[in-house]
This record gives structure tokens, sequence and C-alpha cells, in this order.
């Protein structure tokens, strides 16, 4: 398709979604919402694990603690100005742990990012209770769902741009080798520090807006809801399962797997991680590189 | 204009082992010079010591007059030194085109879109893969992965290009297509260190040969006069041929 | 002070045992195990049903749980992790794929232990007696706790650097494509390895259970603090792993007793991210 064709096609899609509340139930656009969220959260995950192979388990962290930044600034600064705020809190955050792990071998920023989460949320409660004497806050801004709904879709949109830009600029190209070979990659030129570090923080910055944006959802909030584990598994599994490596592939993957979450939430709510898991390893197993990849291939096999 | 090479007392250790020691050489502009020297004389840790990809205990290596000692590699290369390696590492998840672009897109002058595919093409060409830029690597055979990494190397634009081996595990037929191949950038006036265990090969290209032997240099010359020294035979063969 | 001392190395000596079970499914088996800390979690509700329903002691619970967790490891490995060592490419993808599918695994567990017990706190009082050490009184559970861990770490240590199978391991964990070339049977030493390290999460989960409560959805934090015991320690060392489970244990005592035991974890952090600056490659790793 021609780049001009796609781009009116999305702008008519994206224009089709944003009107979709006007019409809908209010269910459903809390459906929708949740979905556009993980589309976001997957695709800005996908921005840096996809080509580079480091796989995140932190996105909760960052996720978390954008959405705490608004729970703590929002009855201080105006609500701009507490998204900037959250946006540099998470990206500042990104680039310590960046710094401090994406020059050594891979499975080092893996076992960081693994217990990140939970580093942080204590590290907040400690705060909390020993410095601030709260637990718990409330979140008292004036939006209804559509309109945190209307701010993830832009976010998404935003996220899918900025996806979409880096897959065709020599940034991308630099990224796919590193995923490939650091060391062929460096001798072509590459600073490879540099390059991981700028994608983690990019990538991170927008997960963590993801948290800053959808914190009115929940009027009240204390570290243990929003740092919440099942946040990075969901991420990673749908961003897996659509393929990471792929522009719409997280998008493809989100969709899908937020309507079963959703369903199955509701229908087994006692053995929701249980099913989680499995489907995870399922999913491991069957498609490593993902829907796409594994519909192009079977098209591939198609032909003669 | 080419700059040259030079390594001054250049020195490396892993643990209780000397890999290499003392170990001084210039290459002038232009010139194709022969590393030589048995398995484990320290050939490649010289390699990737220039290269950036293993710091040094000691010594200096400088590109004319820039010292380059202490650089990462991706700043070396940006010194214009290139390389390849001594097992042929191709990028599998980019094209051939892409492979060769990425050089091309972070090499001296950092070319990108239109020119860059242009440049790409032009370099494949030149190593004899002209219009198989959109192919997959993993279907090239082992030759055309090899003349890949050698356009990948010449897509940085570099004075100076290290070869590790680059002739190794071709078939005679292919080798004299290498052997050409490696003569033509000479007249491109890039300067060519060639670390080569064929000697035919090694007497075709090279005007000049520095011998390794258990990390250390042990002749210098002209090729054919420092090939016959019984020293060089010794290190090579052992003490009966000598 | 000595009483922070003695129970950080209890501690320590709990975080040394598991950490070895995870270095040696990492070093030999080349599977990065995060449902690791899930097993020991597991272990602990076991040997706490077996306590109060059955009335037996942990002592017994490790003579039934240990080789039941070897087993269930073999089978695990057999249906969920070999059929990943076949098809990966390289040991990259391995680690990618196992880092996946053990994230999965993790769920699962954890999704059966709060099926099944809910997700409150517990622990049970087992030789909950006093005992005069040095001066200090230490509970007779936390020291039988601490002779268990050093006995089996000193057992383990024995078989792989005095025997021929231990050696075989270390072979493998060495040079995973030479090993082959004399004989050794690669595929054979992943299997045992994988399930060593199984019995060793589940030792360490019996013997942790006896001086500490635990919860279901606590496994994250073991392995966490297994990981960077193992880190730290240099990948595949055991006696690394043996000196930085001590030093973490000991680090995380104080940190509770002196600063806040709300940071234990924090601290726990600031160790693996200051050692990581200093040595990348761990205490006992190599270059």
């Amino acid at each position: 398709m021609k780049t001009p064709l796609a781009f009116a096609l999305a702008a008519v899609v994206l224009a089709a979604l944003a009107a979709a509340p006007l019409f809908i139930p209010d269910y459903w656009t809390g459906v929708l919402l949740g979905m556009t969220g993980y589309v976001a959260l997957a695709t800005a995950w996908a921005l840096f694990s996809g080509p580079t192979r480091y796989v995140s388990l932190a996105t909760v962290a960052f996720f978390g603690v954008g959405a705490y930044t608004v729970a703590v600034l929002n009855e201080v600064l105006p609500y701009p100005l507490v998204l900037l705020c959250a946006g540099g809190i998470g990206a500042a955050m990104a680039l310590v742990v960046g710094l401090s792990t994406l020059r050594l071998a891979g499975v080092y920023f893996v076992i960081f990012t693994f217990g990140l989460a939970e580093l942080v949320r204590q590290t907040v409660s400690w705060w909390e209770v020993n410095v601030t004497y709260t637990m718990g806050r409330y979140v008292f801004l004036p939006f209804e769902g559509r309109h945190i709904y209307w701010q993830l879709l832009a976010l998404a949109a935003v996220t899918l741009l900025i996806s979409w830009a880096i897959g065709r600029s020599r940034l991308g190209l630099a990224l796919k080798a590193i995923g490939d070979d650091e060391t062929v990659a460096a001798h072509a030129g590459i600073n490879v520090t540099r390059i991981k570090l700028m994608l983690f923080v990019i990538s991170a910055t927008l997960i963590t807006l993801v948290g800053a944006i959808q914190a009115p959802r929940w009027t009240y909030i204390e570290p243990s809801i929003v740092f919440n584990p099942t946040v990075s598994f969901m991420t990673l599994i749908m961003a897996l399962l659509g393929g990471a490596m792929r522009l719409w592939g997280p998008l493809v993957g989100a969709v899908p797997l937020f309507l079963l979450f959703e369903w199955l939430s509701v229908s087994f709510p006692d053995h929701f991680s249980i099913i989680l898991g499995l489907l995870f390893i399922l999913i491991v197993f069957v498609m490593p590189q993902g829907v796409l990849a594994k519909l192009e291939d079977l098209r591939g096999r198609g032909k003669p | 204009m080419s700059a040259e090479l030079h390594l001054s007392h250049l020195h490396k250790r892993f643990g209780g082992l000397v890999a290499v020691r003392d170990v001084s050489f210039s290459l002038a502009p232009g010139e194709v010079v022969g590393l030589l020297g048995p398995n484990g004389s320290g050939k490649t840790t010289v390699m990737n010591m220039i290269s950036g990809a293993l710091p040094c205990d000691g010594g200096s290596v400088k590109v004319g007059t820039t010292d380059i000692t202490r650089m990462k590699p991706h700043r070396v290369a940006k010194h214009g030194v290139a390389r390849t390696f001594q097992l042929v590492r191709p990028l599998p998840t980019l094209t051939v085109g892409e492979n060769v672009m990425l050089s091309l897109a972070f090499g001296k002058k950092r070319h990108w879109g239109r020119e860059a595919r242009d440049l790409a093409e032009e370099k494949l060409a030149f190593v004899g893969l002209e219009g198989r830029g959109g192919e997959q690597v993993g279907n090239l055979t082992y030759i055309d992965q090899k003349r890949m990494e050698m356009a990948r190397a010449l897509a940085s634009e570099p004075d100076i290009l290290l070869l590790d081996e680059w002739l190794a595990g071709l078939n005679p037929s292919e080798l004299s297509i290498g052997i050409e191949l490696v003569r033509h950038l000479q007249g491109q006036g890039i300067t060519v260190l060639l670390v080569e265990h064929i000697m035919e090969a090694v007497r075709a290209l090279c005007s000049r040969c520095i011998v390794m032997s258990a990390g250390e240099v042990i002749a210098e010359g002209p090729s054919a006069e420092v090939l016959a020294r019984p020293a060089v035979i010794k290190a090579y063969l052992g003490d009966d041929h000598a | 002070m000595l009483e922070h001392v003695v129970n950080g190395l209890v501690l320590g000596g709990t975080y040394a045992l598991v950490a070895m079970g995870l270095t040696i499914q990492y070093g030999i088996a080349r599977i990065m195990n995060l449902s690791f800390g899930d097993t020991i979690i597991a272990a602990c509700f076991a040997t706490w049903l077996m306590f109060t329903g059955l009335a037996l002691s942990p002592i017994l619970a490790l003579v039934v749980l240990v080789p039941a967790g070897y087993a269930l490891s073999l089978v695990v490995y057999r249906f969920i992790m070999k059929p990943l060592v076949d098809r990966a490419p390289d040991e990259g993808a391995l680690e990618v794929d196992s880092i996946l599918v053990t994230f999965g695994l993790l769920f699962v567990i954890q999704g059966v232990l709060l099926t099944l017990f809910g997700g409150g706190y517990t622990s049970y009082s087992y030789l909950n007696s006093p005992v005069n050490v040095l001066g200090t009184t230490v509970a007779a559970n936390r020291l039988l706790a601490l002779a268990l861990s050093l006995a089996i770490g000193a057992a383990l240590v024995v078989v792989l650097f005095r025997t021929r199978w231990g050696m075989t391991l270390r072979a493998v964990a060495l040079a995973p494509q030479s090993a082959p070339l004399y004989g050794i049977d690669t595929n054979r030493a992943a299997r045992t390895a994988f399930a060593i390290g199984g019995a060793l999460a589940c030792t360490g989960g019996v013997v942790l259970s006896m001086f500490q409560t635990f919860t279901a959805t606590g496994g994250v934090v073991f392995t966490m603090k297994a990981l960077i015991v193992v880190i730290l320690g240099g990948k595949g060392s055991v006696p690394g792993a043996i000196v930085a489970g001590l030093l973490l244990g000991l680090v995380e005592t104080f940190v509770a007793a002196y600063i806040d035991p709300g940071l234990t974890l924090a601290a726990v952090y600031t160790v693996f991210l200051a050692l990581l600056l200093v040595r990348p490659n761990g205490l006992f790793g190599k270059a």
C-alpha cells in the first residue's frame, strides 16, 4: 500500500474510534479504554524489546510510577504539568536502570527488570508509611471514561507513529542489527549502548504516560493496586502473540487478548492467573515469532 | 588521502597468558600487508585490538596522527578502520542490501535514503552481488556471504581494511575470485592488513609480510624473502624442516 | 549485634542453598528459571500442609519433598524445556525462550497456590524454643535450618568437585560444545541439572518454612534474590553462590535491624548494582 493512502486509512479509523464513545454505552467505552491502553503499552514495549530482544519485565514499574505520580501531584499542579512530571520521572528512572544494566549482557537487564516493579512498590510503600504518613491517595480529576479514552487513543496513535518513524529511520536499522549481533553492529560504527539506552528511555516514558493517563480511572490509588505484576505479563504476552518485531504486531495481539482476558476475568475470577500462564506458555511454544510472522509463513508455504 | 596505521609496543594478557607481546609495525598508505603466523600466535588478538573489540593492556594504535588505542569499536569505525570476521557474521534479520546499508548509515559519512540505497547497490556490484540486495542473507552461499561481508566493510568507506582469514574455506575457483577482489581494493587506495593462512593468496597479494609466533613478531619484510627465512619455516612447521 | 549475625547467616545459608540450585540450572541446563521462587513457595506450603495436617516434622517432609521436587522437575524438563532446547538455534534464543516460558510457569504455580491456600501470610511453629548461642538467644528452628543448609550445600559441593558424575556436570557447564566429544551425554546432564535445581528449590522451601512466614505471591522476591546471588557469585559458580548468599543474608538482616525492614529489597538491589558496576562478572566470575 502506498504510504499516503495508508495514512488516510489510519486517520479514518482513528476518527471512527474517537467518535465511538458518543454512540456506544459506557460499559463498552470502558472496554475500548482498557484495550487502547494495552495497545499503547504493548506497542511501546515492543519499540525497545522487539528488535533488541532485551525482554523487559518491568512494564508495570513504569506504568505504576506514572499512575502514582498523578496520585501524588493531582491536587498540587495543573494536569498537563502533572503528565509532564510523570513522563520526566519515568524517563529518569529508565535512564538509571538503562545506564546500569544495558552495558552488560542482556540477561542482567532481564533480571534487573524482573524485580524492579517489586522494588519500586516496596520503596514507595516505605516512603508513604515512614515519610509522608499516608497510605493510599485519592485522584480527583474531572474526567469521565471517554476523556481518558481520548487521551489514551491519542497516546496510542503517537506511539504507533513513533514506532513507524523509527522503523524507517537508520535508528530502526541499527536496532535490528543490535538484536542480531552487537559486535558486528559496533564495528559498523553504531554506538550500541547509546542507541539501546535511547530506545529504552523512549519506550519507558510512553509506558509511564499510559499509567499516568489511566490513573483517574481508579479514584483511589495505593501501591499494591498500580504495581500489579499482571500488567507486565499481559503486555508481554500481547506483544509476543502479535509479533514484537512488526509495527502492527503488538496491536494485533492486544485487541483479541484484551477481549479474551476481559471475558476470562469475569468468568473465571479465581483461576485467572493459571489460565493466563498456560496461555502464555502455549503462545511461546506455538508462535515464537508472533501471529503476523506465522501468517506470512503459512502464506509462503501455500505458494508453489 | 589514505591514512597509515601505526602499532607500537602493543601488549595483551589473558589471565597468566601473554597473547601479544610488544608488537610494533606500520602500514604505508595503500599497502597490502600479510599478517602471518601459526594458530594461537596472536594475529586475531592484534586485529581485535586495532578494531577496538579488545582493550589493549599496553602500547598504542594510531591511524595517521590520531590515537585510537582506547576507542570503542564504533569510534574506531568512524576513523576509517573496517574489518571482516574470522567466521563470517551476517545479520540474519536484515536483507543483503540492509547489511551493507548499515555501514553506510553509521560509517564515516552517514548516508541515508535513496543515496544510501544507490551506494549499497554500488558496493554490492563491486563484490559481484549485483542486483541481489533484496535477498535474505540465509539464502546466500558461503562465498556470497563472504562477498556481502566485504561489501559491508567497504560501505563504511574505510582507509584501512582488516581482513581476518577472509579467504579461508573457499574452493580453488572461489579463491581466485577472492584474490582478484582484494587486488581491486588495492587499486582503490585502501590499506589492507590481511591475516591469512593461504600462502598462495599471500604471495599473490602482499608485497610485505609480518610473521608472528607466540605473541611476538619474529620476522618482517618483503614476502618472498620473509617466507624463506628459517625462523619462519620453523615457527610454522617445526624444527625438522628448518 | 551477634544475634543479627547469627540470623543473617541463617537467612544467608538458605539463600546460598537455593541460589546453588538456580546457578546449576542456569549454568548446566542453560535455563534461566523465573519460576524458581514459586517452586520454593510451593515447597513451603507442602511442608506446612504436612506439618499441620499430618503432624509430620519438616525433616520428614524433606525426605518426601526433595525426591518429589527432583521427579517433578524431570517432568517439567521433558515436556516444557526439552522442546525449547531442541528448537533453539543458539544459546541466546534458548535463554529468551526459557525466560518467557518460566515467566508463564510462574503465573501458573502462583495461581494454583492462590486457589489452594489464598493470599494470606502463613507460618507454623516448629522447634520454636530459644537456644543460647555465644551469649545470645536464637530459635532452635533457625539453627536447624542453618545446619541443614550447610550440610546439604557441603554435600553438593563434594559431589560436584569430588566425583566423576560431578565432573561430567561441570564439564557440560564449561564447554557444552566439546563435552559430547568426550562421550558425555549433554542432554542427560542438562536434565539432571535441571532436576537437581528443582530438588534444591524444594530443600530451600522446607528449610525456609521452618523459620519464616510465606505467602503465595512471595515467589518473585525469592527468585529475584536467588538471581542476584547467582549474578553476584558469578554465573555457574557454586562457591560464588555460597559466599554471595551469606553476604546477602547478612546485608538484609542488618538493614532490617538497623535501618528499616521495609528497605531490605532496596538494599539488596543497591548491593547488586554496586557490585555490577565494580565487577560485571561477579565475585568469582571469569572475564
